[in-house]
């Protein structure tokens, strides 16, 4: 994969996101970290393997975002009624307390971009891990790109949190399966954004689109 | 220095999207490997950044004044503002909680108003600092933006499990201004260009 990260850059200079200054890009090792040296930002960051475990943890996380929504939560009982939470009916109840903006807010952030991210995970890096190229593959990227911020699922893990120590306080309460799913899918999903080498993944699109041209 | 250093005055642009380097001679619209539109620098940045800022700065007051949460026992209702919120925590012994809820609704919102008025003044006036600190405080406002989204998913949990006969949590219009301070802000810290403040250094 290394062989690539030579070849493709035409003008073989780089430049920092964040204080434009021009650099010769560095062949950092994985594992190793390249700052801008003006600046300090953290520039790119290679990781082992990086096509193959982005793509082995999508699955994971596909797979675990399933349970982790339709499995109870968290239960709370009082007086011998018992409720039960899941992330949609959070947002149910709000969407019926005439709270239709924020209901949105929540279910975006919490269910549907989590949920779009991962697909696109899924699809780029299995496009990538079997060589396939796909005329879509760049607006994917870009997609991913700019929904990467709006995915608060470890913000949400912090709010079961609150809510719970609040919750304490009136009734007892009961952790459900879904809310060990809900963390395992947390944890798949920071070491997924971890694993994917954005750098390595544009090089990677552009080499499999110039193989398809010239391959017809 | 400053004529070296920087890739827009060597003649290069930088996709924002791909990370791909153009040469600006090209005169290309979009970037040849993704077809984003190509910018040197983040377009109206520093007027789009204001126009969400004084935005979410209004919306901070009603966000701050009115209930987030109403608590119902039995037809006699209990009205929480965010700080009450809080308060009652760290009476009821929960002080880490307490500070953390502090922290994320009270703190960062207010610091991120500050911080970005800050950074746009520096902008917009040319002001000489150490571009240096000034992108780092512009880093941490952009991460930690999202935390603040916090206060929303906790009452959206709430609203959701108390819901028994008698007593019931019922979500109040701050939760909407706040939400929405939190969004305008966000997309305030994405609007702001760090290199507008590299670019008025005079000498680096």
């Amino acid at each position: 994969m290394h062989l690539f990260t030579k070849a493709m850059n035409n003008t073989n200079y780089d430049a920092c996101p964040e204080c434009d200054l021009l650099l010769k890009p560095a062949q950092p090792k994985p594992g190793e970290k390249v700052h801008c040296p003006r600046c300090g930002l953290l520039l790119s960051r290679p990781r082992k393997q990086s096509v193959e475990r982005t793509f082995a943890l999508s699955i994971a996380g596909f797979i675990l975002f399933f349970p982790a929504n339709l499995l109870p939560m968290v239960g709370l009982t009082v007086l011998g009624n018992a409720n039960t939470g899941i992330l949609i009916s959070g947002v149910i109840a709000l969407y019926n307390d005439g709270m239709e903006a924020v209901a949105i807010v929540v279910f975006l952030a919490s269910i549907l971009f989590p949920l779009v991210h991962l697909c696109l995970s899924l699809l780029i890096s299995g496009h990538l891990y079997f060589n396939r190229p796909n005329r879509y593959l760049v607006a994917w990227m870009r997609w991913m790109h700019h929904l990467d911020e709006w995915v608060m699922l470890e913000v949400y893990m912090l709010g079961i949190i609150v809510a719970c120590v609040k919750l304490m306080a009136i009734a007892p309460l009961k952790l459900g399966w879904g809310l060990y799913a809900f963390i395992a899918l947390i944890i798949i999903t920071t070491l997924l954004t971890s694993s994917l080498d954005n750098r390595l993944f544009w090089q990677r699109i552009e080499q499999l689109r110039k193989e398809n041209k010239n391959a017809s | 220095m400053r004529a070296k250093a920087n890739a827009l005055t060597q003649g290069f642009i930088r996709c924002h999207d791909c990370g791909y380097l153009v040469k600006t001679v090209d005169h290309l619209l979009s970037c040849p490997r993704c077809n984003s539109h190509l910018h040197a620098r983040h377009p109206h940045s520093l007027q789009r950044t204001t126009a969400l800022l004084v935005s979410s700065f209004f919306l901070y007051i009603p966000a701050n004044i009115f209930p987030i949460m109403t608590v119902n026992q039995f037809g006699a209702g209990d009205a929480h503002t965010i700080a009450g919120g809080i308060v009652e925590l760290i009476d009821s012994g929960m002080i880490p909680i307490g500070m953390l809820v502090l922290v994320a609704s009270i703190l960062v919102p207010s610091s991120k108003l500050i911080g970005i008025g800050l950074l746009l003044l520096c902008a917009h006036f040319r002001w000489q600092i150490n571009a240096r600190r000034w992108t780092v405080m512009y880093r941490v406002i952009a991460f930690v933006g999202r935390w603040s989204m916090l206060d929303i998913f906790m009452i959206s949990i709430l609203v959701d499990l108390v819901d028994f006969g008698g007593i019931q949590i019922i979500a109040g219009p701050a939760a909407t201004a706040f939400a929405a301070v939190v969004i305008l802000t966000m997309f305030a810290a994405e609007n702001f260009d760090p290199r507008l403040l590299w670019d008025n250094q005079k000498n680096l």
